[in-house]
């Protein structure tokens, strides 16, 4: 029966309405979740509040689990579902770049615009650089145009890559999550504790 | 660390492992028969010639007429603009752009009803959309649009105007129809009279 609208069951045209509900959705759970504060989300690089690695790893592996059983069941057609093209030499750089500014800035672009919500001087002066970053780069496409379609390897996926099945691919993704779930306790109990 | 956490971690581990243990299982993804029979029983696919007829004249760029007869009947005579997709070659890999598409109305026609309806059957079985079959075939595209045959007198009005659109498509398509106005204009002797020459004027005025 699914996905809902590839297989028409809910017309194209309601795509941008949807999205702009899950967008809503999804700003309100994060703010919910304490991601609107740069301090709670470079916590993860210091290492005494890894809340954003919890988030993220459990919205992940639920994700994966859960449509994978859908599936199993029928309720979902695996080969309709997007995937997002790699670009690995793009990916490697731009990965760099978003790293060094998460830590810096303390917060990712969502996010920032999160904080800029709530009125959060630090993050309207991030999305403030998010948008002179964006202008920059769209200025001066052409310079970066080899480099944004730098190793392009298609529609891949890492289990189609290595030949692996998804599912055994999810479990050992499970087992890694739950033990970083665990490791970072430990690390969260040694590191000074932050008041924020 | 608190037991909740323990719990939900072995929950989760528990459902992920779940997964590798599931079968590997095949999803068809045909329409189920019940569904398929609503869609047979519906009467509204099928396209009458002179719908068909006019679209055709419009140059209605949404239309798709798929020929499903042979190769060789195809190029003895089709319908102007068709394409020949061939009945046993409908799920050909090359045919597949053709016939799923949004957008375009895809008309299956053959000699009659049969054939065309078979290959409507296949396609909408493969889930595709926007397809439709030319009522009767090229049999009542003849009968109807190239060889139009006058509504007896008595008929309402609405027959007279079919057929002299019939009449009309019947030209377009290069038919044979008598081009002839309905009125009967046999047996009267059209008396032809000629102006007598005038004189020409002599002299002064």
């Amino acid at each position: 029966m699914g996905p809902l609208i590839p297989l028409d069951i809910i017309p194209e045209q309601w795509n941008n309405v949807i999205a702009v509900i899950i967008g809503m959705a999804f700003g309100f759970i994060m703010e919910g979740s304490g991601f609107s504060s740069s301090r709670k989300i470079v916590g993860l690089f210091y290492g005494y509040d890894f809340t954003v690695l919890r988030v993220f790893f459990t919205a992940t592996v639920t994700t994966a689990i859960g449509l994978y059983y859908f599936s199993y069941l029928g309720w979902i057609d695996m080969s309709l579902v997007y995937i997002h093209p790699t670009y690995l030499t793009a990916a490697i750089v731009g990965g760099l770049i978003m790293g060094v500014g998460f830590v810096a800035g303390g917060y990712c672009p969502g996010t920032s615009l999160i904080g800029a919500a709530i009125g959060r001087i630090d993050g309207m002066v991030f999305t403030l650089g998010l948008m002179i970053g964006i202008f920059f780069f769209s200025e001066g496409f052409s310079i970066f145009e080899g480099l944004y379609n730098g190793g392009f390897m298609g529609y891949i996926t890492i289990t189609e890559y290595f030949n692996i099945s998804s599912q055994l691919f999810i479990f050992l993704f499970t087992v890694v999550a739950v033990a970083a779930f665990y490791f970072t306790t430990l690390i969260r109990r040694r590191v000074k504790q932050v008041n924020y | 660390m608190s037991k909740v956490y323990i719990i939900f971690a072995s929950l989760l581990i528990l459902v992920a492992f779940g997964l590798v243990l599931l079968p590997d299982t095949e999803h068809e993804d045909q329409i189920p028969p019940e569904a398929l029979l609503k869609e047979i029983m519906n009467q509204s696919r099928f396209l009458s010639a002179d719908l068909i007829a006019a679209r055709i004249i419009d140059e209605d760029p949404s239309i798709m007429l798929v020929d499903v007869r042979t190769a060789e009947a195809y190029n003895s005579y089709s319908l102007p603009g068709a394409i020949n997709i061939p009945l046993k070659e409908t799920l050909d890999e090359e045919w597949q752009p053709y016939l799923n598409q949004r957008g375009v109305d895809v008309v299956f026609f053959s000699n009659g009803d049969l054939f065309a309806d078979q290959a409507w059957i296949l396609c909408s079985r493969l889930g595709y959309k926007n397809l439709y079959v030319m009522e009767g075939g090229l049999n009542q595209w003849f009968t109807q649009i190239m060889q139009p045959t006058v509504p007896p007198d008595t008929s309402p009005n609405e027959d007279f105007d079919l057929y002299s659109f019939r009449k009309a498509a019947s030209i377009y398509f290069g038919g044979g129809a008598p081009a002839q106005s309905t009125q009967d204009i046999k047996g009267e002797n059209i008396q032809i009279i000629r102006r007598e020459k005038k004189t020409a004027t002599a002299g002064g005025c």
